[in-house]
């Protein structure tokens, strides 16, 4: 039974991405109480811009640096220019216009790139494999999982060891009672709101080379996501990591043990804990 | 938000739609027509969607799983059932629909909101793939087609392979139920679910259970998107798995914000002007979802109420202008 290690690390590289993903998106929701279904669309966008950007400079370490940037700038316009105008309307307006900016990307995406899947070839170094305890396993995936985890451990240093870590967990808790001590909320909003794009871009620059570029991988990653978020409870940043594990174990294992059923899995789990817990592993009961 | 008129106002719409409705073919050619039946079935699809989002205030981003549910198993009764009538078909499958409702209203009306709208998706999802694995039942990725049988009346026999035919068939059931929709809305139960949007709590306190209202509520939009995923099977002759994609749920989305979710004629508006736009935009150009995207966005920032909110407003204007009496309107 060789393969059990295989798909433990298969298991734990995609959590890795899916907790990437799913991160930036709790915070947001945790945050300002905004689903963002764009969150997913910005994952795709970071794939598509690397993937040009290795095609003219073929240098992948300046698309990890350039990409997520990119996507900050975007983040933070949407949050700026288009969510805050309908926040007075209300949290389904809010959600109707993160849909339509979500809508607006897949169709830029399938008009600019094509409707069709994009590969990429990296350079050879990143496309061998490396011994490991006895096993050969590719250094792709080995790399997107260290570098899910650097990015988790100065996602959680920022938050939890600085200022604007407290100012930001502070704003999660009561937005109100921070703008009145004299912190602006709404530009803290827009910074939230533009890191949770990046770090959903940085994912998809990642993610590019080992799942292809295509115009349906922010919908693919935007389901796996809000599973995360649901069980693991909804503005839990603990939460999203435990189910982030659970998910990416359970469709590597699914996909060895039950290939039919894999996709199922991951619903039936969902449901089971709905029933048991509404509200989520680690949510607040309402 | 949804302004509650006389019935004599709704009555004189519903009239003159339907006088419209059954003098159209008429004049229009065969392709209009055509044009029109999709139009009628989408204004059904949208109006019980509208009963979701405008009455209920609950935001669902899958409707389109009844929709599909509905489109899927009229192929496969028509399909396994030799000798099935069409309306045994249609009836078959609201019935499995009704059914679906009821399974998943009890599980995701336990929330509210946001994860309310977030589970809606995961759901549609996992009937997208179940659809699209599931290959000796929905054929998978090729769809089903299916042979539209005829109508026996006893004194008349309908081929409904005659568009004409089929179209006022779809006339007559659909704009029927939507007449019915439009009823509901005024009954005990449709006022019911308007106050729980405005004041959930009160209506506790006043010993309704809401819980049960909502799921009813749920479980008749169920109902009404299989019917219309029904007539989207039997239309076309065949069904896909677009019908059961998140896709769709996105077009009834886009249709009734076009429309406005503060009226009912909103949604049947948004179903003409999204379908007519479509079949006029996708003639010039490729990119026609860009652009439906682009009014999507233009409608939730600029005009949140709507097309039959600017209508209304227009109205209320002109009224102004004429010097005459401003009807006083209750809003609820």
């Amino acid at each position: 039974m060789g393969e059990i290690p295989v798909f433990f690390l298969h298991g734990l590289v995609y959590a890795g991405l899916l907790f990437l993903v799913s991160s930036g998106l709790t915070l947001v929701f945790g945050m300002m109480n905004v689903l963002n279904l764009a969150h997913a669309a910005f994952y795709m966008l970071g794939a598509y811009f690397s993937y040009s950007l290795l095609k003219v400079t073929n240098n992948f370490m300046l698309s990890l640096i350039i990409c997520p940037l990119l996507l900050f700038i975007v983040g933070a316009a949407v949050e700026r220019f288009l969510l805050r105008k309908v926040h007075v309307y209300g949290h389904v307006q809010e959600l109707l216009i993160t849909f339509g900016v979500a809508y607006i990307i897949t169709e830029s995406v399938k008009w600019i790139w094509g409707n069709y899947p994009l590969g990429l070839n990296l350079s050879d170094f990143w496309s061998g494999t490396v011994n490991l305890f006895g096993l050969t396993y590719p250094v792709y995936r080995l790399f997107m999982f260290f570098f899910a985890i650097l990015i988790s451990l100065i996602m959680a240093t920022v938050l939890y060891k600085t200022k604007i870590g407290i100012i930001v967990r502070a704003s999660v808790d009561d937005s109100e009672m921070v703008n009145a001590l004299g912190v602006n909320v709404p530009l803290v909003f827009t910074g939230v709101f533009g890191f949770g794009a990046a770090l959903s871009g940085f994912a998809g620059v990642i993610a590019g080379p080992l799942l292809t570029t295509y115009p349906g991988m922010a919908a693919d990653i935007l389901i796996d996501a809000f599973v995360v978020i649901v069980i693991g409870g909804m503005g839990s940043l603990g939460g999203a990591l435990l189910a982030s594990l659970m998910i990416g174990e359970l469709q590597s294992f699914g996909a060895l043990l039950f290939p039919k059923l894999s996709l199922a899995l991951m619903y039936m789990l969902m449901a089971a804990v709905l029933i048991i817990r509404p509200s989520g592993l680690f949510g607040e009961e309402q | 938000m949804i302004k509650q008129r006389g019935h004599a106002y709704f009555l004189g719409w519903g009239i003159f739609i339907l006088i419209v409705g059954v003098a159209l073919p008429l004049g229009a050619r065969q392709y209009e027509l055509a044009l029109l039946t999709e139009i009628i079935i989408f204004a059904l699809f949208a109006v019980s969607y509208n009963l979701l989002l405008g009455y209920a205030g609950l935001l669902s981003f899958g409707h389109a799983m009844f929709f599909g549910m509905g489109a899927y198993t009229v192929a496969v009764a028509l399909n396994r059932i030799p000798g099935l009538p069409l309306f045994g078909a249609v009836i078959v499958s609201v019935m499995v629909t009704t059914a679906t409702g009821l399974a998943v209203g009890s599980l995701l009306l336990r929330h509210k909101g946001v994860p309310f709208a977030l589970l809606t998706l995961a759901f549609n999802a996992l009937f997208y793939a179940i659809a699209t694995k599931w290959h000796t039942i929905t054929g998978g990725d090729d769809g089903l087609s299916i042979r539209l049988p005829d109508i026996n009346l006893g004194f008349a026999y309908l081929k409904t392979a005659n568009i004409t035919v089929f179209y006022y068939v779809t006339l007559l059931t659909i704009g029927s139920v939507i007449l019915f929709c439009w009823y509901f809305t005024r009954t005990a139960m449709g006022q019911t679910v308007l106050l729980m949007r405005e004041n959930e709590e009160r209506m506790k306190f006043l010993g309704y259970n809401t819980n049960i209202s909502r799921l009813i509520l749920f479980v008749f939009t169920g109902f009404l998107a299989g019917l219309a995923g029904s007539f989207y099977t039997l239309f076309f002759q065949f069904t896909s798995i677009t019908a059961i994609s998140i896709d769709m749920s996105t077009i009834v989305l886009l249709m009734v914000i076009i429309g406005g979710t503060g009226s009912f004629i909103g949604p049947i508006l948004g179903a003409c002007v999204y379908i007519y736009l479509q079949d006029f935009l996708s003639d010039i150009t490729d990119r026609w979802p860009f652009i439906m995207g682009l009014i999507f966005i233009f409608m939730i920032l600029y005009v949140p109420r709507g097309l039959s909110g600017l209508i209304n407003s227009l109205i209320e204007r002109l009224r102004g202008r004429w010097h005459l009496p401003i009807k006083v309107e209750t809003e609820e």
